[in-house]
């Protein structure tokens, strides 16, 4: 059997859903062997950096320079809040380090530009996380790549998440303050709905516009030229107290003659009984393709089950272990990863001119 | 008992036909063909004039209200016609020209068929019983083979955009919309409500000759409905991969269509679609098209 290089890997701080530094871990061509972040960080950041280090065994090194030196790391995966996503990870790369970071890719288009040019400048891999690689979005791949439905013309894809987001909307009595964006982010960390992590508010555009615009820049091979959008704060106080949307539309012209279209929401868990109703449609010059993200699935359903339990469960999900592969693939061959840093930035770029047209009113260019 | 004329082709009869059974206080009483040759055989016994002028020349006492299944210019020409006569009238296909007809003093009824299939009137039940709180984002995508049953775009998008404004309750405030350069049978609009409602909807009448698909999501403050194909197929195998099959929700669109114009000429009411509606559909659809064809966006924050 040829002998495999096992990759070293630091997890640079892991403050929210922490699937990411266990993807790494469950791959076996990595290996994680330090949890590392900055002094100056506050105390719950510390505690949940410490619980993560203390389950695998592994130490916490609070100060990141130190561990880049002492625990001969190839990457770096990266997970601590979203606004300190480029921040670690261009000083992982200028490190030399490769890296994984958790979406989304920034709240700020500039930092992106920076960490782009840091993987370019150091010529590390960067793979930002997705789910290009779940069951149906690979078939949905395949499909079009076979020619079944001819060119590709037209992608919509319908992404609901039914997760709640803290009281519903119109709840805060009078008197009472808005609610601390970063305070509710903590609170949600009990039930994983703590995508959103962070001191900076952010919409379900920006947390979770990553995946569906990731399956359309994956299945189109195109960047989006301009953007119309709505914005919404439909369902959730948090949302309406931070000034960020819960729900959005957005029309997207995409290069090759491409149109899509996005439609978000963190919908609430009574609107859907599992997940979120999640499809991905296409439209050829032969034919058109319905797809739903979430299948395969196996259904269960038991007496006195709690009420918020997903009825369906997602099957055959190798998600993780591909996304890991692949990120192998890369280190081992020099190949780009299925999400680089110039694409996360572009899907970035596409976000944040989705926010502002729903701001204007007004289409928006993308800057790709 | 009120007693119906239909005006149409043949093969519509067959169809009106054989919703006779289910109807309730109305009968079938006299036809007149839209194309040579037709016969209202399949409504029973009923008076079968020799063309629509004839029947409302000779045979207006042999009936008292009117169901028109004819071509946009067609049906607003017999419309006028029937409604000069005071017979209430259930007109379609609608269009502009029948909403000028609005202001008659006998009932005028345009088809609106696809406000009554059932998954359609099962979500708007849930949106005015409040189950689904305010309304927020309705989804639809209607893909189609090339030319199905409408000759033009405006014909294709005008029940999309009248299910908008009726399920939201008012016309939109702001309309854009994209096309493809790629395919003349594409188009995408994307409405703006009041109170932050909105709409997206994708039409593509480039499907290969065969089924339909439509699919539509409506998600409100406190729920969601799906009417959606994609969970109504079975399947059969016949060799090879296996073919979806659509489970049928019937004709009970004309059924409760018919019933609801039967109804409100009964109980002396306006009918639950009205010329009204019909005007606030077409101009949504100009104003539709004019975004395609300007990219430009029509109202809303434009100027703010």
């Amino acid at each position: 059997m040829a002998e495999t290089k096992t990759f070293r890997a630091g997890v640079f701080s892991v403050v929210k859903h922490c699937y990411l530094p266990r993807a790494v871990a469950a791959h076996p061509r990595f290996e994680l062997v330090v949890v590392t972040d900055d002094a100056d960080q506050p105390d719950w950041v510390h505690e949940r950096n410490q619980k993560f280090a203390d389950e695998f065994g592994i130490p916490y090194v609070r100060d990141v320079a130190k561990a880049i030196a002492e625990y001969d790391l190839d990457m770096a995966a990266v997970s601590p809040e979203a606004e300190r996503h480029c921040d670690l990870a261009v000083r992982a790369a200028d490190a030399g380090l490769h890296v994984i970071a958790d979406k989304p890719m920034s709240t700020r288009l500039s930092e992106c530009d920076r960490l782009v040019e840091a993987v370019q400048r150091n010529d590390v891999k960067f793979l930002l996380w997705n789910r290009n690689y779940l069951p149906a979005v690979v078939q949905t791949k395949e499909a079009i790549d076979s020619g079944a439905i001819g060119e590709l013309q037209a992608i919509h894809v319908d992404f609901y998440f039914s997760k709640n987001a803290g009281p519903p909307k119109g709840s805060r009595a009078e008197g009472d303050p808005p609610i601390n964006w970063l305070d509710r982010q903590m609170e949600a960390h009990a039930d994983g709905s703590d995508g959103g992590v962070g001191k900076e508010a952010m919409g379900e555009l920006e947390i979770e516009g990553i995946y569906p615009l990731g399956y359309i820049h994956m299945l189109t091979g195109q960047n989006v030229q301009r953007v119309f959008a709505r914005t919404a704060t439909h369902f959730h106080q948090a949302n309406v107290d931070n000034d960020v949307d819960d729900l959005a539309t957005v029309s997207l012209e995409l290069g090759g003659g491409v149109v899509g279209s996005l439609c978000i929401g963190r919908i609430g868990a009574a609107s859907h009984p599992d997940i979120g109703e999640i499809k991905i449609h296409v439209i050829g010059s032969e034919g058109g393709l319905v797809i739903t993200e979430a299948r395969p699935e196996v259904s269960i359903y038991y007496r006195d089950q709690p009420p918020l339990e997903f009825k369906n469960e997602r099957i055959a999900n190798e998600n993780d272990f591909l996304l890991m592969d692949d990120f192998a693939r890369a280190l081992d061959t020099g190949s780009e990863p299925i999400l680089n840093a110039k694409a996360g930035r572009d899907i970035a770029a596409t976000v944040f001119a989705a926010v502002e047209s729903g701001k204007t009113g007004q289409p928006v260019e993308v800057d790709c | 008992m009120i007693r119906l004329a239909l005006i149409s082709s043949a093969e519509t009869a067959q169809a009106y036909g054989a919703l006779s059974t289910r109807l309730h206080r109305a009968a079938w009483t006299a036809f007149a063909p839209l194309d040579s040759g037709g016969s209202g055989q399949a409504l029973g016994q009923v008076t079968e004039a020799t063309s629509a002028e004839e029947l409302f020349t000779n045979q207006a006492d042999v009936f008292d209200a009117v169901v028109i299944a004819a071509d946009q210019a067609t049906a607003g020409r017999l419309a006028k016609a029937a409604s000069s006569l005071g017979k209430p009238v259930l007109a379609g296909a609608a269009g502009s020209n029948l909403t000028a007809l609005g202001q008659a003093d006998s009932l005028l009824m345009p088809a609106h068929p696809w406000r009554f299939l059932p998954s359609i009137q099962s979500v708007k039940r849930s949106i005015d019983s409040g189950k689904l709180g305010q309304a927020g984002l309705l989804r639809i995508h209607r893909w189609l083979p090339p030319g199905a049953d409408v000759e033009s775009q405006a014909e294709r998008i005008l029940p999309d955009a009248d299910l908008a404004c009726w399920l939201f309750g008012s016309a939109p405030e702001s309309v854009w919309s994209l096309q493809s350069a790629a395919n003349p049978g594409y188009i995408q609009f994307h409405l703006g409500f009041a109170n932050d409602g909105m709409a997206m909807i994708d039409i593509a009448a480039s499907l290969p000759s065969g089924g339909d698909y439509f699919s539509l999501t409506m998600i409100g403050g406190t729920g969601a409905a799906y009417a959606d194909d994609h969970h109504n197929m079975n399947l059969l195998y016949s060799g090879g991969q296996p073919n979806a099959i659509r489970t049928s929700q019937g004709r009970a669109d004309l059924a409760g269509q018919l019933q609801e114009f039967v109804d409100a000429i009964s109980e002396q009411r306006e009918p639950s679609v009205t010329p009204t509606d019909t005007a606030t559909a077409v101009a949504v659809v100009e104003q539709i098209l004019e975004s395609a064809d300007n990219r430009q966006v029509i109202g809303g924050k434009e100027g703010n």
